[in-house]
């Protein structure tokens, strides 16, 4: 995979700062495709898919103050948007939480992390999704019910039939087992996961 | 009211957080936790950006040409946060998209949207609607017709979307209870003229389905009493007066396949 390297990022998200528009079209460039990716498997709509990913970028042009390149990655904040718009889309008139929330919160969840960027820059597609592959299904099932269909752990464990601890669980070892997975050559953070009470392994 | 967690509690929601799967009190409750505790929370801090690997998963997708091109004329006339002073987080108004056509309600409506509605409202409009009726001005009938297509497409009915220069909308086809084009936004008309919808077979030959006209609220209920089987697209066209074959030009049109 040829990810560009974190540095690049940083000033890409510095000329977007300072509001240079082509900055933005290179990140564009860069992530336009993984965005629409992402988008499409949320609405499995791909005109509302482009609608959103154009959305995302609008709203990384208008709120990029918001943005610190030393605590997070700006691809991921971007693909976190972009995942959010789309889930709030799918969700119509029951949003799990305003989309302006959604993005504050994104800012968090695009945390900087060593493993998972090291992991993602160093792998391509089919590995990463080797990688998930290898989870047990009810673990893949449950990050993918919610990262893709955007239900919380409670509307997991309903889809699912299984308790709240359990549902809660399987995200937490799927996490797990999916960084134990990536670091076969990649360093990574020596936290043993807590153990998930009512989750199978 | 939300409670507030203790390190414990952040850190079991750790995962569902980095996943985004946690509604929206609990999420702001990590949040503020962990922008307020002095403690590392290694665990959960070492799941943030996992969510990542799911979308760098997926094979890339080939933008349209044209999405580029609209997206940097959107961002050349939209000013960014601090040229407008910084907005407070919370209070900060939505993109100013350029989706390339008129956005309504309809929109945030989608073949997988909403699927655990009931299918019990497309009827009780539908039997409300008669043929070639529409329904005016009222919002209570507007959220009615919303409520039709969002119920009948999450109940697992088919719908397929329609768009065009008129409006936006889906036909629906309820088993049972027959199909109805339902649409939002609906173009004004001069009063001489009506819009006609037409189905079209596989060879292109149209047959008139029925007429129909923009109400007060812009929104119409079109039941068509015809079975979807055969037929590959559907067209709505404006027309003077009630015709079997179409002279006017296309103004709204869809498929009658999956999206």
């Amino acid at each position: 995979m040829t990810d560009p390297q974190p540095n690049d990022d940083t000033l890409l998200a510095q000329r977007i700062r300072s509001g240079d528009r082509d900055a933005l079209g290179e990140l564009y460039d860069r992530y336009a495709s993984v965005a629409l990716a992402t988008a499409i498997r949320v609405v499995a709509d791909r005109e509302q898919a482009e609608d959103l990913v154009h959305d995302a970028f609008v709203a990384v042009w208008q709120k990029i103050d918001r943005f610190d390149p030393m605590r997070g990655s700006l691809r991921a904040w971007l693909l976190t948007i972009v995942r959010n718009r789309s889930i709030d889309r799918l969700r119509g008139a029951h949003p799990s939480m305003a989309i302006d929330d959604a993005d504050d919160q994104a800012l968090i969840r695009s945390s900087a992390n060593p493993t998972w960027e090291a992991a993602i820059a160093r792998r391509s597609a089919a590995e990463l999704r080797g990688a998930i592959d290898t989870l047990p299904p009810e673990q893949r099932q449950a990050i993918e019910l919610a990262y893709f269909a955007g239900n919380t752990y409670r509307e997991i464990a309903v889809i699912t039939n299984v308790p709240l601890g359990t549902a809660n669980g399987r995200l937490r070892l799927a996490l797990a087992k999916l960084r134990e997975s990536l670091q076969w050559t990649d360093a990574a953070p020596a936290v043993e996961p807590a153990s998930a009470p009512g989750a199978e392994r | 009211m939300r409670e507030r967690l203790d390190h414990a509690a952040v850190d079991e929601l750790g995962a569902a957080f980095a996943l985004g799967a946690l509604d929206a009190d609990e999420a702001r409750a990590v949040a503020e936790h962990l922008a307020t505790c002095p403690e590392p929370h290694a665990e959960l801090r070492s799941l943030l950006g996992a969510q990542d690997v799911l979308p760098m998963s997926l094979d890339p997708g080939t933008p349209s040409p044209r999405l580029r091109d609209r997206l940097m004329a959107t961002v050349g006339r939209t000013r960014q946060e601090h040229e407008r002073g910084g907005a407070p987080v919370g209070q900060q108004p939505e993109p100013e998209g350029d989706r390339g056509g008129r956005r309504g309600w309809f929109d945030w409506l989608s073949p997988q949207v909403a699927r655990p509605l009931a299918v019990a409202a497309l009827v009780a409009v539908l039997a409300v609607a008669g043929w070639n009726v529409v329904l005016q001005g009222q919002l209570a009938e507007r959220d009615r017709a919303l409520h039709a297509v969002a119920s009948a497409i999450s109940g697992g009915q088919t719908a397929f979307r329609v768009e065009g220069s008129a409006g936006r909308g889906y036909v629906v086809d309820t088993p049972g209870s027959g199909a109805a084009l339902v649409i939002a936004d609906l173009a004004a008309l001069p009063a001489n003229r009506i819009y006609e919808l037409w189905l079209l077979d596989a060879a292109g030959t149209p047959v008139a389905v029925g007429t129909f006209a923009p109400g007060s609220d812009a929104v119409a209920v079109v039941p068509v009493d015809r079975d979807l089987a055969g037929y590959a697209t559907f067209a709505v066209t404006v027309e003077p007066s009630r015709l079997d074959a179409p002279t006017g030009t296309i103004v709204m049109q869809g498929h009658l396949s999956a999206s």
